[in-house]
């Protein structure tokens, strides 16, 4: 079990890390495609831009480096929960855009980064788990 | 701080939760300030002005027309004459389009639908990045364009 969770952690840590980087790289089309989502004011898109890759990024990080890395799963998943929301709603109100997730590289239709998404979430719910209940002796190395 | 050897507590975690929202304040910062493709920051969406296809064909020329959609899309079927300028390879196609646009020209950029939002970023960008004026967004877009070849 504990190369698995080693693995997985690597895989989720990984995902995030590139998701924030792809975005870092142009936050001005970041804000267009959380623009593009509908859900937000105008005046809360672009702040969102700059801040939310960069927390991917160090959460990404934390969870494959260590320390932090039980909060950091716990940000990720809250994130992974919105993220399915917005996408959801997007996809059921019609809406012909990208999710953004992945930066200028997204390109696949909605239904496909819904689908990531909820397998992303399983990972991470799954990953909170093995990580252990706060106090609990860990059943791995941390 | 956590015990060696054992899970960090609840509030360790809550702590930590709250070190890393913070943390991530401090590049995003930074970003704001410096990085060259910023996000614009304002109160209200920068409006842009909305043409029904009949009135686009009715504009006086020259009227240049800007497919927004993905390449791809564009390589598939487009408005005669259109140049194609998307956000995802804008650097790249930007300058087929200033060869294509003279001063004075009006510009009707396109997506798909009403239900997409690709011509309005580009028309927004074309308006204040490059200054130009009398910039306009396809009311339906290519789909209105292709409901009007129907009749």
């Amino acid at each position: 079990m504990n190369w698995v969770a080693r693995g997985l952690r690597l895989l989720a840590g990984g995902i995030f890390l590139v998701a924030g980087g792809l975005k870092v790289v142009d936050p001005a089309h970041f804000a267009a495609d959380i623009d593009h989502f509908r859900l937000l004011p105008y005046f809360a898109v672009g702040p969102l831009a700059l801040y939310l890759p960069w927390l991917e990024i160090i959460c990404g990080l934390a969870v494959l480096a260590g320390p932090a890395r039980r909060s950091a799963l716990v940000v990720l998943f809250a994130l992974t929960l919105i993220f399915i929301v917005a996408i959801a709603s997007a996809w059921m109100r019609g809406l012909d855009i990208r999710c953004g997730c992945f930066g200028a590289a997204s390109t696949a239709p909605l239904a496909y980064d819904l689908v990531f998404d909820l397998v992303l979430c399983v990972v991470l719910a799954w990953l909170l788990r093995v990580d252990g209940r706060p106090g609990s002796p860990p059943s791995h190395n941390v | 701080m956590a015990r060696v050897g054992m899970h960090p507590s609840g509030t360790d975690v809550c702590r930590k939760v709250a070190l890393l929202l913070v943390l991530a304040l401090v590049p995003a910062l930074v970003t704001a300030w410096l990085h060259p493709k910023r996000p614009a920051l304002g109160w209200a969406r920068p409006a842009v002005t909305e043409l029904a296809l009949a009135d686009a064909l009715g504009l006086a020329p020259p009227v240049i027309w800007v497919d927004a959609r993905p390449d791809d899309e564009y390589g598939a079927g487009h408005v005669p004459g259109a140049v194609s300028l998307n956000e995802d390879r804008w650097d790249a196609l930007l300058p087929k389009f200033l060869e294509a646009w003279q001063p004075g020209m009006r510009v009707v950029v396109y997506c798909n639908s009403q239900r997409c939002d690709a011509s309005r970023e580009v028309a927004v960008r074309l308006r204040h990045e490059l200054q130009i004026d009398n910039v306009f967004v396809l009311q339906g877009g290519w789909n209105a364009w292709l409901e009007a070849q129907k009749k």
